[in-house]
């Protein structure tokens, strides 16, 4: 019977075109959906990954860096390289600021670090380099890209000129990107000297890491300690929890609109190749035959449609890109292999619902 | 071959009435029907249209249940059977040719003969094997990779009855085969049917309104009204 299903198919070569290309729009809405979190989970957390520090210390009741504000002091510093076991305690400095370029305003995840001690910076420098004084900034290569930033150009933050000398990748978190300048210039654009966000520490060697956050809580019981791994989790689980429902919420649509469309164009057919089905009932085709009938054209339709989605994809991302650089997509072959069992999912409860239609068809039609 | 078997009753109806209920009228169809087949006998049922021929061949198919009296087909209650059954039982014991041929289009010759007998289960070589032969048979081996538009009505007819002998069923169930052909390809299919029932053994029931066809028949029924007039079995 899959000649039959194949060949009934074939049939209607427009609709059948048609069909696989919205099923294929379908899929691609939903590819791109997935692209986009992976991107922006990627590059939210790639800072974050690529200091790989052993401790992140932030003031009390702050679980990351996305969405929070940690305020600590200088003074902070000092009690932790006191610790016993610490190693290095590196300030970081994160504040949300308006940059300006040719008369273009945006806003930036300003990073102040220490370039000295060389952690808390770029996670990749992809052109120019890092910032080595004040009055030097790193922007995201997608921000760059967005507002027409070249590497040696001018950009104000506040009533500061920063000279770009970079741009970095794995720094863009789809809503905003960081940006990079020295420690003591992110302080002077706060106001406050002696402020920081948090503090990256580097147990000594021979050192447990638990028992030196311990130490660190007990010797400063206002501030958070979190082990790299445990902060890396709670700042994926905050890119999630404002992200993902609205994710979710498309790709379900995604997944009605395509299943609605698969049962539909599969319902349509039993309707169109009744008289097929009733001489097939009547000839005494078992059931799961005519259900396979239907089950074949369902998956033949879902995995092309599939199939062309995956042909899509890479293009249309590139467009995406190159229209708006700050969304970052990424596709692996997870993505892909999650699409694909969705396509196939999908297929098989449209063609659920297309089976119910062959309950209307009588082996006595036949005789009429 | 066992005498005994060769003339086994295998198709009978006792008393059958069907009628049918529309806007609170009941109408009857067939009434107080009683008749036998045999194998290696044709039974032609004969009237003009609306007499129940094909409601009787539906009765002893199982597509209709009796409204009351017995319709046995190989020793089975048909009426009574669970559809699954009769699924199963249509598939392996009967077979079916129809006035309008109603061949898949889709299908080549070949597929169209092998496809029942995926009903039964057959292995796709097995069944490739028995399309060809009985496509060779019925002299339209030479069809089967055409597709059923591409064949004349007679070939189409032969391309059904061959469909219908794919699971070698027992009992074979025509209804008007000759309506769609003319004068001459009615008699060489009826002829095929003719040699299935004296030459295969087989219970050949056919329905036709065409009385030029009664001389091949070795009983005919005779309906008028959804009732037996006659029952004249040959000599």
């Amino acid at each position: 019977m899959t000649l039959y299903s194949l060949r009934t198919l074939r049939g209607q070569p427009f609709r059948l075109m048609f069909t696989i290309g919205g099923i294929a729009l379908c899929i691609l809405l939903m590819l791109f959906l997935a692209s986009i979190y992976h991107g922006v989970r990627e590059g939210s957390i790639e800072y974050i990954r690529a200091n790989a520090t052993d401790l992140w210390v932030l003031q009390g009741s702050q679980t990351n860096i996305l969405r929070g504000s940690s305020i600590l002091l200088t003074a902070h510093g000092q009690v932790l390289n006191q610790v016993e076991g610490v190693s290095a305690a590196t300030p970081v400095v994160f504040l949300l600021s308006t940059i300006k370029k040719s008369g273009r305003t945006s806003t930036v995840y300003l990073t102040g670090y220490d370039i000295l001690a060389g952690t808390g910076g770029p996670p990749v420098i992809s052109e120019g380099r890092s910032v080595l004084m004040e009055g030097e900034i790193v922007l995201d290569r997608s921000f760059a890209a967005k507002f027409g930033i070249n590497i040696g150009d001018s950009v104000m933050i506040r009533d500061c000129d920063l000279l770009v000398t970079g741009l970095s990748e794995g720094t863009n978190m789809f809503v905003i990107q960081y940006a990079f300048v020295t420690l003591s210039q992110a302080q002077a654009l706060i106001g406050y000297p002696g402020l920081v966000s948090c503090y990256l520490v580097k147990v000594s060697r021979g050192f447990g890491v638990e028992k030196v956050s311990m130490e660190i809580k007990s010797e400063l019981p206002g501030v958070e300690v979190y082990q790299h791994e445990e902060f890396v989790g709670n700042n994926v689980r905050e890119m999630e929890s404002g992200f993902l429902p609205l994710l979710y919420a498309i790709a379900v649509i995604g997944a009605i609109v395509l299943t609605s469309i698969l049962s539909l164009i599969l319902s349509m057919n039993v309707l169109e190749r009744r008289k097929d089905f009733a001489v097939l009932k009547a000839l005494g085709s078992p059931q799961r035959i005519l259900r396979r009938i239907i089950f074949t054209q369902s998956l033949t339709l879902g995995w092309s449609g599939c199939l062309a989605a995956f042909a899509l994809a890479g293009p249309l991302m590139g467009v995406v890109e190159f229209l708006a650089p700050e969304v970052s997509t990424r596709i692996g072959i997870g993505t892909l292999a999650a699409a694909f069992a969705a396509a196939g999912a999908m297929s098989f409860l449209s063609s659920c619902i297309a089976v119910r239609r062959l309950r209307s068809v009588y082996p006595l039609e036949v005789f009429q | 071959m066992n005498p005994a078997k060769s003339r086994e009753v295998v198709l009978a109806m006792h008393d059958v009435s069907k009628n049918f209920s529309t806007g609170g009228q009941s109408t009857f169809a067939v009434r107080n029907v009683s008749l036998e087949a045999k194998r290696g006998e044709l039974v032609m049922l004969l009237g003009p249209s609306g007499s129940g021929k094909t409601t009787i061949l539906t009765l002893m198919a199982g597509f209709l249940r009796p409204t009351s009296g017995e319709v046995r087909l190989l020793g089975n209650d048909v009426g009574t059977c669970r559809p699954d059954d009769l699924q199963r039982f249509r598939a392996r014991s009967m077979g079916f040719v129809f006035q309008n041929f109603l061949l898949i289009d889709a299908l080549t010759v070949t597929e169209n003969v092998m496809i029942v007998q995926e009903f039964c289960g057959t292995a796709r070589k097995a069944a490739r094997g028995k399309a060809g032969l009985l496509l060779q048979q019925l002299d339209i081996s030479h069809l089967g990779s055409r597709f059923p538009p591409t064949l004349s009505q007679g070939e189409k007819q032969r391309v059904a009855i061959a469909r219908a002998l794919a699971n070698n069923p027992e009992v074979i169930l025509a209804d008007e085969p000759t309506a769609s052909l003319e004068s001459s390809q009615a008699v060489e299919i009826i002829g095929i049917l003719r040699r299935l029932a004296a030459e295969e053994n087989r219970c050949v029931v056919a329905a036709s309104h065409d009385g030029r066809l009664r001389d091949q028949a070795d009983t005919i029924v005779s309906l008028r009204d959804g009732k037996i007039g006659n029952i004249s079995p040959k000599a």
